[in-house]
């Protein structure tokens, strides 16, 4: 245990402040990708009180989805197109494919069970999560697809090496354009979102029928549109997330899902499930300490840390950083 | 503001001692009438539901000792040991999720934990080397203390959350024994992705379990104790109690049930079974490695206790053999490809059966067919050969294998058919399911025949991958068509 | 119906002083102070939101008051979670019926015996001596409430589930099940809701035998005026949150403030 401890100061040392930058960066980075996703499963669970397993799968195929659409346009380095209406197109594929599955899932999975006790929907989503999982595995034979062969960001790529160039330095650590592409892109995504929640009809119906579905129905919303546009929104986000990660890290597999639905997850706990606002911070939060965990205690420790720092808000502040306590109606 | 509060009232109708017309007696009759199972397995039904409980479970003993005499030992080992093994984890995760109701999905990792601390002690990877009398005991009680624990982590213990806790506890455990691997007392502790070998058998009073039949003996002593003691739990106060707490924890509560204690009970109890089942698992492989405790079997258990029925004692027990039985029969290795493929044909055979009225099933079994030899006969005839060239996998020299080339498409070369039939495939079953009646009729026929499709020239060649899918597939089934399983009891909800 | 003669000092069972509630900004108890002596039958009425079903969920710990106490026999029930507060002696049955549904009906009432009966899992599955003995008498028990409601619960009834059971019978159901806690203090809410005259009159008469054969003391929530004329010793009249009134059902029924929280400040009072 102590030699756990010193390896992590030796770490802390040996990285110093630009390691210490860099950390930071690919935190902010990845808490952006965190974030997204787990708005998304914080937005399905305040308004079907749902923990949408799948939701981790639905980035997976995303980011697929994206992956494919490069692949057709002739890949990173004999684009058909230019670089950016390339790009704009694997962000459509993602993000609208994406959508229509999460809208196809609710539908088809979830409605089904409205009415049923509380686990039934659950044990669905598992179920769900595991075919979308291995579907994908059958049909990729399980590759793990790297948008390597395509020598992304390598120099002489003169399409697709833009996105890789460092913008600027701090400490000899570079931000790179597809960073800044990412953490943009997600910022600009969720404040669309926060606009739409509290500035449109759509966001008042929405947070109408998460606070109570049967008043909100009994008022003329269509609480059944409303769920299904919840769906595609969280959907639409989440491949939008999938997209982003294949560019920012150059892979996809199969399973690449399920461990960013469960940080992601852990993320919208520990903000605050049911809280838009939470699902941000918290996503950030993750991400910062899944790489500071990479960097000072190792790579094998990441997830065990986050594990732990999920049992350690179970246990003291269980509502999350910004959620409420849900007051039970007798 | 009132009117005179002395009108006479009418008497109150005092007890049924006359029979009168509306009067209960004979409504309460018709549930049991209407609950008299009927259809082909009707009086099967019915006589599984006459009999006494203890005769049910006799009758199952019985039969499970004969296995040993008429299956070999490598089949005993795959079908019958490996089946009570199921049963047994299913049992015990049917306590947390069927009696508590509680989704626990780390239930695999008490598994693991159970096995790797068996073999921490009974190994010479530390040297230590307890009697099994001890280590086993020990093993169970040390899991459920860690289940425990997990389950006081989730205060409120509220589903949601503790599924999410426990899942993450799995990778957690996952992620240590495979990759963190701490060194502790000079050697890794769980041996990395390799495990831990040379794992002692199970000894007991010098006599060692090492063949198959005794470990499949011993192990179904185990499975018989492990049901009757439940079978007495669930049918005490604190089986009422979980009963209660299933039905409306906040009543319960109210009606002086401590909730929260009774699922730490439960937890506590499904991590011991699962620890004590990991344990004897470990003494059976004669080694342990994280690769046994993935999410692949986490979601065998699973299937196992929703097919079974959650909630019922014998449900885990019919879920185990279903499904373990048929997991095996399709392994690669055990291949009676020929078998296979009626078996598929076969259900879907059986589904359009199902189907009422009898002419529509009719009319959905010959337009498919049809539908099949008119697509079949239009894509060789207008696209190139290459299209229908493959053969149906495993096809060997049997028939139908042979033939049903001439029917599906197997296309041989065209990488993106795969991907773009199975997303065909998967909107057809949704249109399907939004549809009703003869629509509903009418597209079933492509439907079935892309499923066939998809079946020969996806599916069927990876059959690993195609048994997890299957059971993803399976819990969605059950979950929105048949939620209380084989054999459980369809439940009332209020809504 | 009956107005008990005291024969001795009434002594307080249910104590609530200054409780005090809100959700949010919302106040829904405010300093409320309420007595109940034993083998009393007092009615809690007011308009709805007045905070009756949140004063019960107050004492049965379902919720937690900001301020104020509450005493079940002189012992503080605050801050206590909801099954220690059954065992302590308050019993409540739900304004919207909460049954075990899928159990039948004398599981339903064996259930709820769980905390005054002490036999636990590992002498359950051993079948002890002692576990047989206490199964038979939670039974027992069962059907000594369930036969205080004539033979509607009875004989092939017990093993029936509870949702095959009328809208009548599932509150019947539900008494039981709350009466099997052996409570010292009854509370019913709205127990008279949904039902027919001649059902709302065997309920009232059902819970003057509550009190007169079983010993409990009660405490209703209720709408219906006729079941409260008949039933009540002293009726107390809450409106957001605030009693506005105490006393026998005649002094509480033209109080004019109670007039005017159910029909509106211009209304007259017509009696």
């Amino acid at each position: 245990m102590h030699a756990l401890l010193f390896s992590v100061i030796d770490n802390i040392r040996a990285l110093g402040w630009g390691g210490a930058f860099a950390l930071l960066r690919n935190g902010l980075v990845l808490g952006s990708l965190y974030a997204l996703i787990a708005l998304g499963y914080t937005m399905v669970y305040g308004i079907l009180k749902l923990l949408n397993f799948a939701h981790g799968d639905v980035y997976m195929v995303g980011a697929f989805l994206g992956f494919g659409v490069l692949t057709q346009l002739g890949g990173p380095t004999a684009l058909a197109i230019g670089i950016v209406p390339a790009i704009a197109l694997m962000f459509a594929a993602g993000m609208a494919g994406s959508g229509v599955l999460g809208v196809a899932i609710e539908r088809f999975a979830y409605r089904p069970l409205r009415n049923a006790p509380r686990i039934a929907p659950l044990i669905t989503a598992i179920g769900v999560s595991f075919f979308l999982e291995n579907s994908v595995q059958l049909l990729t034979n399980g590759y793990q697809y790297t948008y390597d062969p395509f020598d992304l960001g390598k120099k002489g790529n003169a399409e697709f090496g833009p996105l890789y160039h460092t913008v600027f330095s701090v400490a000899g650590n570079g931000v790179s354009v597809v960073q800044i592409f990412v953490v943009a892109t997600a910022l600009f995504l969720m404040v669309a979102l926060v606009l739409l929640v509290s500035r449109t009809t759509f966001g008042k119906a929405l947070r109408a029928t998460a606070f109570d579905r049967e008043a909100a129905s009994m008022m003329g919303i269509d609480t059944d549109r409303v769920i299904a546009m919840t769906f595609f929104i969280a959907s639409v986000l989440a491949g939008a997330a999938g997209v982003m990660f294949g560019l920012y890290l150059g892979v996809t597999y199969y399973f690449m899902g399920f461990l960013a639905g469960l940080k992601a997850f852990t993320a919208a706990v520990i903000g605050g499930i049911g809280s838009i606002p939470g699902a941000m911070v918290g996503g950030l939060l993750i991400g910062l300490v899944e790489s500071f965990s990479i960097g000072y205690v190792g790579g094998q420790w990441a997830d065990i840390v986050i594990f732990g720092i999920l049992i350690l808000f179970m246990l003291f502040r269980p509502t999350g950083l910004l959620g409420s306590r849900a007051i039970q109606k007798v | 503001m009132s009117d005179d509060p002395h009108t006479p009232l009418p008497e109150p109708s005092d007890a049924a001692d006359e029979t009168r017309i509306g009067v209960d007696s004979w409504v309460a009759e018709a549930e049991g009438r209407q609950a008299r199972k009927r259809g082909f397995f009707g009086p099967a039904a019915r006589g599984w539901d006459a009999s006494p409980d203890p005769v049910k479970l006799f009758l199952f003993i019985a039969f499970a000792a004969t296995l040993p005499f008429w299956l070999s030992e490598g089949d005993l080992f795959v079908y019958g040991l490996f089946t009570l093994l199921y049963a047994t984890l299913g049992l015990g995760l049917n306590v947390v999720v069927g009696f508590a109701g509680l989704l626990d999905l780390g239930y695999v990792a008490y598994f693991g934990i159970g096995a790797y601390g068996y073999a921490l002690v009974s190994s010479p990877h530390y040297g230590i080397h307890w009697p099994s009398l001890a280590s086993l005991p020990a093993v169970a009680v040390f899991t459920g203390l860690i289940g425990l624990g997990l389950g006081l982590t989730s205060r409120r213990l509220i589903g949601d959350y503790f599924a999410i806790v426990t899942l993450f506890f799995l990778q957690a455990f996952l992620v240590f024994t495979n990759t963190a691997n701490p060194v502790i007392h000079g050697t890794g502790l769980t041996g990395g992705s390799s495990g831990i070998g040379n794992v002692d058998p199970l000894k007991f009073f010098g006599y060692a379990l090492t063949t198959t039949k005794q470990q499949y003996y011993f192990f179904l002593i185990v499975l018989s104790l492990a049901t009757a003691g439940l079978y007495f739990a669930n049918r005490s106060r604190t089986g009422r109690a979980w009963r209660a707490l299933r039905e409306d924890p906040l009543a319960a509560e109210v009606m002086s049930i401590p909730v929260n204690r009774l699922k730490r009970l439960a937890i506590l109890m499904g991590a011991a079974l699962a620890g004590l089942c990991g344990a004897i698992f470990a003494a059976i492989q004669l080694a342990v490695t994280s690769s046994n405790f993935t999410l692949n079997v986490l979601i065998v258990m699973f299937a196992v206790v929703i097919l079974g029925g959650m909630g019922s004692i014998a449900g885990p027990i019919l879920g185990a053999i279903v499904i373990n039985v048929s997991l095996q029969f399709l392994q690669p290795q055990n291949d009676h490809p020929d078998i296979k493929r009626w078996l598929f044909y076969g259900a879907i055979a059986l589904f359009i059966a199902l189907m009422k009225p009898w002419y529509r099933a009719v009319v959905v079994l010959v337009g498919t067919i049809a539908f099949g030899f008119a697509v079949h006969a239009i894509v060789s005839a207008t696209t190139a050969a290459s299209w229908t060239a493959g053969n149906a996998a495993d096809a060997g020299s049997a028939s139908m294998g042979k033939h049903i080339a001439g029917w599906v498409i197997i296309p041989v070369g065209h990488g993106n058919f795969d991907t773009i039939a199975y997303i065909v495939l998967v909107a057809a079953v949704c249109v399907v399911r939004s549809v009703s009646g003869w629509w509903r009729a009418l597209a079933l026929i492509p439907t079935l025949y892309m499923t066939a499709v998809v079946w020969e020239s996806v599916l069927a060649p990876s059959p690993a991958v195609t048994a997890e899918i299957l059971f993803g597939v399976l819990l969605i089934v059950i979950m929105t068509v048949r939620p209380q399983g084989l054999i459980g009891t369809a439940r009332v909800e209020i809504v | 119906m009956a107005t008990p003669e005291p024969t001795q000092e009434p002594k307080p069972l249910l104590e609530l002083a200054g409780l005090s509630m809100s959700f949010g900004g919302l106040v829904v108890i405010d300093n409320l102070d309420l007595v109940v002596n034993e083998r009393e039958i007092v009615s809690v009425i007011g308009p709805n939101g007045a905070g009756k079903t949140t004063l019960f969920n107050l004492i049965t710990g379902i919720y937690s008051p900001d301020s104020g106490e509450i005493r079940l026999d002189g012992e503080s029930l605050v801050g206590l979670p909801p099954h220690k507060i059954a065992r302590r002696g308050a019993a409540r049955t739900f304004q919207t019926l909460r049954l075990f549904l899928n159990m039948t009906v004398i599981e339903n009432v064996m259930a709820s015996q769980y905390g005054q009966t002490k036999v636990g899992v590992a002498r359950a599955i051993l079948r002890t001596p002692a576990m047989r003995r206490e199964e038979r008498e939670i039974r027992a028990r069962a059907e000594e409430k369930l036969s205080f409601f004539g033979e509607r619960l009875m004989g092939y009834r017990w093993d029936q589930p509870a949702y095959s059971l009328s809208y009548a019978n599932r509150r019947r159901l539900e008494i039981a099940r709350a009466m099997a806690t052996e409570p010292r203090i009854l509370l019913l809410d709205e127990p008279a809701a949904g039902m027919n005259p001649t059902e709302t009159h065997e309920i009232t008469e059902l819970i003057g035998k509550l009190r007169d054969d079983a010993g409990h003391t009660i405490l209703v929530i209720e709408h219906d005026m006729h079941v409260v004329e008949g039933i009540s010793d002293r009726v107390v009249a809450l409106d957001h949150g605030v009693k506005i009134a105490e006393g026998s059902f005649e002094a509480v029924a033209t109080n004019p403030r109670v007039v005017e929280a159910y029909l509106g400040a211009s209304a007259s009072v017509t009696k």
